[in-house]
């Protein structure tokens, strides 16, 4: 068989709930069904299940109830070693007592890969990661930035059809890390890997994700892409989580969102009249703060941009949007 | 440009200097005794010669017992590595139910006089009516040994990332595999640096040893105690120096052959 010849698969949870020593569920039900070859991300606040739910797909942690596939195979009682998954910890998790090529090697070594093959894949892996020439130096002897790309190039040498990431560039500090979210997202395009990406970091997971999935305390409040998450968010907490919105309380406790940036400033008479709060200078765009009749505060966002007028605290203005702009929540 | 010393930095260098030579000086007594050679121990030495090296070297009673001391204090070193290394990793590991007390339970004979230890080994021995074996004696130089090793693992252990054991499994390493391919190869330097203490232990045991030798089968510093009721000569000094290059050689070896580096921070 052809170690090598792996394609993606696709991943599925159906109603994954998991929970520690019979406290409340860190997982609760969760069902989502990742595509062959997608960029999916896990995107939630601290302690929300995240981790869990990424370790339950690597076996780390048993499923209390529900079932895991990965391609057309039932995974959940598949011990972690045979699951076949690449895997990044934010932590790195390089082995200390290896050098690069050796931690490279790792995975390929327990395939039972020949010795020629082993060398040929490190090295075209390292390569891959920018990192010929580093071969024989240990972990200690990199920098942050350079373990998190051994880290990568140990799970990606062995071409898995499933690669997990755990918020793996937590750790780098924030020009690195946009260059390495760049550059990871090329890579998974150009090999084509399933990914689940874990992060609580939104600006990231709408930057690099095909899909996301937002979850809150152990459950799933939304899925979809990343300009559905944004532009048509389901719940009050997707709404909130994501991005800066304004809600408009509606009877019955329902609400209605906008985005500060698609509402316009005009004269009074409008939608809702108000008076400018503040005014934040943002570069490209200024952000107002409006305080309506009725006590309630709006953001809007303006571009800075052709001829536009001067907007000063205190002036009366007038907000309105478009009707497709303004999204109804659920709850 | 020379900073100029200041009187905090000259305290230091002189507590410093004074315990090292609080703690050196023994060795250096020691060295002189053996090196002179009149025949009792007395100061100033009067020259220098090697006649209690030879006199040390040439009595088959002392070469007996170190030879019997070298080779308890090895099966002790193994022993207790692995006694201490397999239950280092239970306690740590195993979700054991009460491994605190455990722990302080195995940990205890550090705690006791070894004396007391000695006694009761003499006294159970006497009961089980087993006379005085070897193997006895080595049991009872590896219950004192096994804490030393029990506690440098379980420092090991305790600032352990068992991530990198979850790397391991996630690419494709058996439970079996991840042991002996990361696991191992990161306690080793705690196992091996307790071992050298558990060595050193055996090889200078005396209160137990004390109690478990036989009359044909005394260790080193057994011998050397019987020795010094009736003779104090240069021997004993000799014999000393010559424990004191044991030692260190064995903390030479290990870490020269095995490496004592620790890439868990401790
Ligand atoms: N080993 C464990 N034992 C007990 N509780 C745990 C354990 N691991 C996680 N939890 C709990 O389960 C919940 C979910 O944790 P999880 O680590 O999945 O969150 P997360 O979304 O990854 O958060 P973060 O962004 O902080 O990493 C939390 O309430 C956490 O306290
Ligand atoms: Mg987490």
């Amino acid at each position: 068989m052809d170690q090598s010849a792996s394609s993606p698969a696709s991943i599925g949870l159906d109603a994954v709930s998991k929970s520690y020593d019979g406290r409340v569920r860190a997982v609760d039900a969760v069902s989502l069904d990742v595509k062959p070859g997608e960029f999916f991300s896990l995107l939630g606040p601290s302690g929300c299940g995240k981790t869990t739910t990424l370790r339950m797909i690597a076996g780390f942690e048993t499923v209390d109830t529900g079932r895991i596939r990965v391609g057309d195979r039932d995974v959940t009682d598949v011990p972690v070693h045979k699951r076949d998954m690449g895997m990044v910890f934010q932590s790195y998790a390089l082995f200390p007592h290896r050098t690069v090529a050796e931690n490279v090697a790792f995975g390929l070594r327990m395939r039972k890969v020949p010795k020629a093959e082993i060398e040929e894949r490190v090295r075209a892996a390292l390569a891959l990661v920018a990192l010929t020439g580093f071969e024989d130096r240990r972990p200690g002897q990199l920098s942050g930035g350079q373990q998190q790309r051994v880290a990568l190039a140990r799970a990606i040498v062995i071409r898995p059809p499933v690669l997990l990431c755990d918020e793996p560039l937590g750790a780098l500090d924030r020009k690195l890390r946009q260059q390495m979210q760049f550059e990871l997202k090329q890579l998974q395009k150009e090999l084509g890997v399933t990914l689940v990406f874990v992060t609580h970091d939104q600006e990231e997971a709408l930057a690099m994700s095909d899909r996301i999935a937002v979850m809150n305390a152990g459950r799933i409040e939304q899925i979809g892409t990343p300009t559905e998450i944004y532009d048509r968010p389901r719940t009050r907490f997707v709404a909130d989580f994501i991005g800066e919105i304004n809600l408009i309380e509606r009877p019955g406790g329902k609400a209605l969102a906008v985005r500060p940036e698609k509402i316009v400033l005009g004269a009074p008479g409008a939608v809702l009249d108000g008076t400018i709060d503040s005014a934040s200078f943002l570069g490209g765009q200024t952000l107002y703060r409006v305080a309506l009749s009725d006590g309630r505060q709006m953001l809007v966002k303006e571009t800075n941009a052709g001829e536009r007028p001067v907007r000063s605290v205190g002036d009366k203005v007038g907000l309105a949007w478009a009707a497709a702009d303004g999204v109804e929540l659920e709850a | 440009m020379s900073a100029r010393p200041d009187a905090g930095h000259i305290a230091y260098l002189a507590v410093n200097g004074a315990i090292i030579t609080f703690l050196l000086a023994p060795i250096a007594i020691i060295t002189v005794f053996a090196l002179n050679p009149t025949p009792y121990i007395s100061f100033p030495p009067v020259g220098i010669s090697l006649r209690w090296f030879e006199k040390f070297f040439s009595s088959p009673e002392f070469m007996g017992a170190l030879w019997l001391s070298l080779q308890v204090a090895v099966v002790v070193l193994v022993l207790s590595m692995v006694i201490g290394g397999l239950c280092a990793l239970a306690l740590a590991r195993g979700n054991i139910p009460g491994s605190r007390v455990l722990t302080a339970f195995f940990m205890s004979p550090l705690m006791l006089p070894a004396i007391l230890t000695g006694l009761a080994l003499f006294q159970l021995y006497l009961l089980l009516d087993i006379g005085r074996p070897v193997w006895g004696l080595i049991m009872g130089h590896t219950l004192v040994a096994v804490p030393y090793v029990l506690r440098t693992t379980l420092a090991v252990l305790h600032n352990f990332d068992r991530r990198i054991e979850e790397a391991a499994a996630v690419h494709g390493a058996s439970p079996a595999r991840v042991f002996f391919e990361v696991t191992l190869p990161l306690i080793r330097p705690g196992v091996f640096a307790g071992g050298i203490f558990a060595f050193i232990v055996s090889f200078d045991q005396f209160p137990i040893s004390l109690f478990l030798v036989m009359p044909q089968g005394e260790t080193l510093p057994v011998v050397l105690f019987n020795y010094m009721k009736f003779d104090l000569d240069g021997a004993i000094a000799a014999a000393s120096m010559v424990s004191i290059l044991m030692a260190v050689s064995v903390v030479v070896i290990l870490e020269k052959v095995i490496g004592l580096k620790s890439y868990v921070k401790l």
